[in-house]
């Protein structure tokens, strides 16, 4: 059946502003899904202190976007809290890519998203967050910060706004077409 | 001698009586591990009186095309559980899957479309 859907992850460190994002562009009203973890899964949580406790919910929230008849885009949030990676890894298997929202007031709380994406020749793009206020730094000084390879794009984004998150949008899916292109044999 | 004794503590206010492990038989994963999360189904035109109740609320959610995703969120079911129910309603027909994100080449005329419609936004 011709049903096609297309991902794009939306990351960044806790209070960033993914689901603002996603809310701005979607044409649902942002949804959440839950997972719950058991016991099986706690090696990679930290439950010191709170033994008593089987299962932790993790809540993803996600928008979506028709494309046309047959295809949907849908853009997933990722969990706030670094620990769940494994969720990560089953929103970006066949994701076009991944949106890395950054604060510029905590730069670090985006670090290991851009890292994750990196080591998993992901593509994505950079999107600084400015509805907190001016942003004090450079262009340069944030790519030296977060330390990012030259052909990762950076916009500076307002995440309430819809053509501000409309150009992150645009500009991560013409850089994942680009990389595809010059991965294609001549 | 102790008793395990229900606390009363159930899955949500309105009291689940059945636990979801229950529904899909103690299984963990989709047979089909193609389907993830952003996969569409839709229901087919087949009888589901046969069907669970917890069943039917998905085909009858499936009147459109709907991810797994969105199927878990409307009807507040977690995702393991909804990939596997979801997975055994298209196993036994009364759902038809489309293609799911998940593929390992996204090629160039896909993204060529989803460009188009995001530039439409």
């Amino acid at each position: 059946m011709d049903r096609t859907s297309v991902k794009i992850v939306v990351a960044g460190g806790f209070g960033t502003g993914k689901t603002t994002l996603v809310a701005s562009v979607s044409e649902i009203p942002p949804l959440t899904t839950e997972e719950i973890l058991t016991e099986a899964s706690v090696g990679v949580d930290d439950l010191t202190g709170v033994e008593g406790k089987k299962t932790t919910t993790v809540a993803l929230d996600f928008g979506r976007i028709t494309i046309s008849p047959d295809v949907v885009l849908y853009l997933f949030g990722t969990p706030g809290q670094d620990r769940f990676w494994f969720m990560w890894d089953e929103l970006a298997q066949g994701a076009v890519g991944a949106i890395v929202l950054v604060d510029t007031r905590r730069l670090d709380s985006s670090f290991p998203a851009v890292d994750y994406f990196e080591r998993r020749g992901i593509p994505f793009v950079t999107a600084v967050n400015r509805f907190f206020g001016e942003c004090d730094y450079t262009e340069e000084e944030i790519r030296g910060a977060l330390e990012l390879d030259p052909r990762v794009p950076l916009v500076w984004c307002d995440a309430r706004d819809r053509p501000s998150s409309k150009l992150a949008l645009v500009t991560l899916v013409r850089h994942a077409m680009k990389r595809l292109t010059a991965r294609a044999p001549a | 001698m102790t008793f395990d004794t229900w606390d009363g503590d159930d899955e949500s206010a309105a009291g689940r009586f059945v636990p979801l492990y229950v529904l899909v038989n103690g299984r963990t994963a989709p047979r089909d591990s193609t389907l993830d999360l952003a996969t569409q189904v839709v229901a087919l035109p087949v009888d589901t009186r046969r069907l669970e109740p917890e069943y039917t609320a998905i085909v009858h959610r499936c009147s459109t095309w709907m991810s797994v995703a969105e199927i878990g969120a409307y009807l507040h079911l977690p995702l393991a559980i909804t990939k596997v129910m979801v997975d055994v309603l298209v196993e036994q027909g009364y759902l038809g899957v489309g293609t799911p994100a998940q593929q390992n080449i996204i090629d160039l005329h896909l993204l060529d479309s989803v460009l188009a419609g995001l530039e439409r936004l």
